[in-house]
């Protein structure tokens, strides 16, 4: 157990070096591939964000990405309750984590276009 | 016991974490996710089940460890399934940035880096590092006792963390309220009723003998409710004050020397660490509060002829047993001591080996490892025989390969670990 220990921790501390020197070192891919930023669309701070964390209008970060949720939200398929904490925030791990009855699909992820309205900061 | 039941109940230990893991890895099951998103998920789960189980085996009592097959090998898998877990949670964040690299490494990074995440996901990363301070702690064996045992708290602290960082995530406590409630029950158990000694029973020190240097043997008996320890069975102990004795209140496990009709019962302490070296100024009227008993060592005992190897205080339980009954089957006892101020009982040793003409008693003085060869060349049918070991691990191990390669088969060698770090 205390190879398993000491193994599992140097990789993960590798992993963790070798993913942070990676976004440092390799170019970001041209627009197109869905979460590339574009320099030209709107750009919001986390603070703007915050302000909108209402039902009524719900705004959330995926990633580096401001989504308008306010008119989907009544569409969701789950309890209103699991999605409107997240208004205002960065719902970026809760919408890569969803477990078994609430899978954010392919089909989800299609969907996050027709919301999107820019950037984060 | 059978060996059918024995075998069932070593399985009860592995199978609970297993079992914990599995039903939340059923739960949480991903279905139409990108791959590394759902080992992502899955690995979470499986390591939070197999926590959740680790910290009910670590639970301190009699009944459970019975139940488990005893308190080592309770505690054996409290160990292997919390590293397992935490090799499990390690892949959880590294997972969902492998997921996030298919798209770029930014992305990638931003799973990981806490300081572009919000407070759910850095309660995710100090329960990552606490489980990491806390099992790096664990397994540094030259650790001080009780900067070993502070440290070892963090693991806790890490627990409620990565179940806090899941329910914030959810959302809803879902499937984390059984896990969430049985690692409640299990900590404030474990901190209350075994830690502080809550549910301990309360003993009193009726006399201290000095059988060798270094160790004491104390005779206590029940203020109320009494134990029934059987020879080599171990207790906890932690002692209190007395007129002129300040107890280190800490609970250490010591074998039973011998058990009184009357309730009482003995344990021999040698001078081995700070606190036990500490006892060794224990005098008569001292509180002690009691956990057990524990322990399966020579409970098949007097099936058959009998080889006992006894180490230094090791040769507490087989004196139990000898003081308790007369030899029901030949039995050969091999004691072992450094020099002659160990020789704690000897003398009586061989005033109950003259008594009993079934016990052969073979005692020997000296450092090191004895020579086996010439020690089981004294002994009649040794291949025949159920080998009883208690000592040091050094001896113990030396024992089990001196008498595989003289022919005794594996599972009439019987031994217990005392490492309980």
């Amino acid at each position: 157990m205390r190879k398993l220990f000491i193994a599992s921790t140097l990789v993960f501390g590798l992993a963790v070096c070798g993913f942070w020197l990676a976004s440092a070192v390799l170019t970001p891919p041209e627009a197109g591939a869905g979460v590339v930023q574009k320099t030209t669309e709107p750009q919001w701070s986390a603070e703007e964000v915050a302000r909108h964390d209402r039902p009524t209008d719900c705004w959330m970060i995926l990633g580096r990405e401001v989504f308008d949720f306010s008119t989907y939200l009544p569409q969701h398929p789950s309890d209103p309750d699991v999605i409107t904490p997240w208004c205002g925030k960065d719902a970026s791990e809760a919408y890569l984590t969803k477990t078994k009855g609430r899978p954010h699909s392919p089909y989800a992820d299609s969907l996050l276009p027709k919301y999107r309205i820019g950037v984060l900061k | 016991m059978s060996t059918a039941a024995g075998a069932l109940k070593r399985i009860i230990a592995p199978a609970l974490p297993l079992m914990l893991g599995l039903s939340g890895v059923l739960w949480a099951l991903p279905h139409g996710l990108p791959l590394w998103r759902s080992v992502s998920i899955v690995s979470a789960w499986l390591g939070t089940g197999l926590l959740v189980g680790s910290l009910l085996l670590m639970v301190r009592v009699p009944r459970l460890a019975a139940l488990l097959g005893g308190l080592d090998v309770q505690y054996r898998w409290h160990h292997r399934s919390g590293t397992v877990a935490y090799a499990l949670l390690l892949l959880h964040p590294l997972a969902l940035a492998v997921d996030g690299w298919a798209q770029s490494p930014q992305l990638a990074w931003q799973a990981l880096a806490p300081w572009l995440l919000s407070w759910p996901l850095w309660l995710g990363w100090a329960a990552l590092l606490l489980l990491m301070v806390g099992l790096g702690a664990t397994f540094s064996v030259d650790l001080p006792y009780r900067r070993w045992r502070a440290l070892h708290y963090l693991l806790g602290i890490g627990v409620l963390c990565g179940l806090l960082h899941v329910w914030a995530l959810l959302g809803e406590p879902g499937a984390l309220w059984p896990f969430m409630l049985l690692a409640g029950l299990a900590m404030s158990w474990r901190l209350f009723g075994v830690d502080l000694g809550i549910a301990a029973h309360a003993y009193r020190v009726r006399s201290v003998i000095r059988p060798a240097a270094r160790m004491i043997e104390a005779v206590l008996e029940p203020c109320g409710a009494r134990m029934k320890p059987v020879p080599g069975q171990f207790v906890f102990a932690a002692f209190g004050d007395g007129p002129n004795f300040h107890g280190c209140g800490e609970f250490h496990p010591f074998t039973v020397s011998a058990v009184g009709a009357d309730g009482s019962l003995a344990v021999g302490i040698k001078a081995l660490g700070p606190c036990s070296q500490h006892v060794q100024a224990l005098e008569s009227g001292v509180l002690v509060r009691l956990q057990g008993p524990f322990g399966t060592f020579l409970s098949g005992w007097s099936a058959g002829a009998q080889l006992w190897i006894a180490g230094g205080i090791g040769i507490t339980p087989f004196l139990a047993a000898l003081r308790r009954d007369r030899c029901a089957y030949p039995v050969a006892l091999i004691y072992l001591y450094r020099s002659a101020q160990d020789a704690a009982y000897v003398d009586e040793l061989k005033a109950i080996a003259e008594a009993d003409p079934l016990l052969a008693l073979y005692d020997v003085c000296g450092g090191g490892l004895p020579d086996f060869v010439a020690l089981f060349g004294k002994v009649s049918d040794l291949r025949e025989r159920n080998v009883q070991l208690c000592g040091p691990v050094p001896l113990i191990d030396a024992a089990r390969e001196a008498l595989g390669r003289h022919g005794v088969p594996a599972d009439s060698i019987h031994f217990e670990r005392f490492d309980f770090r």
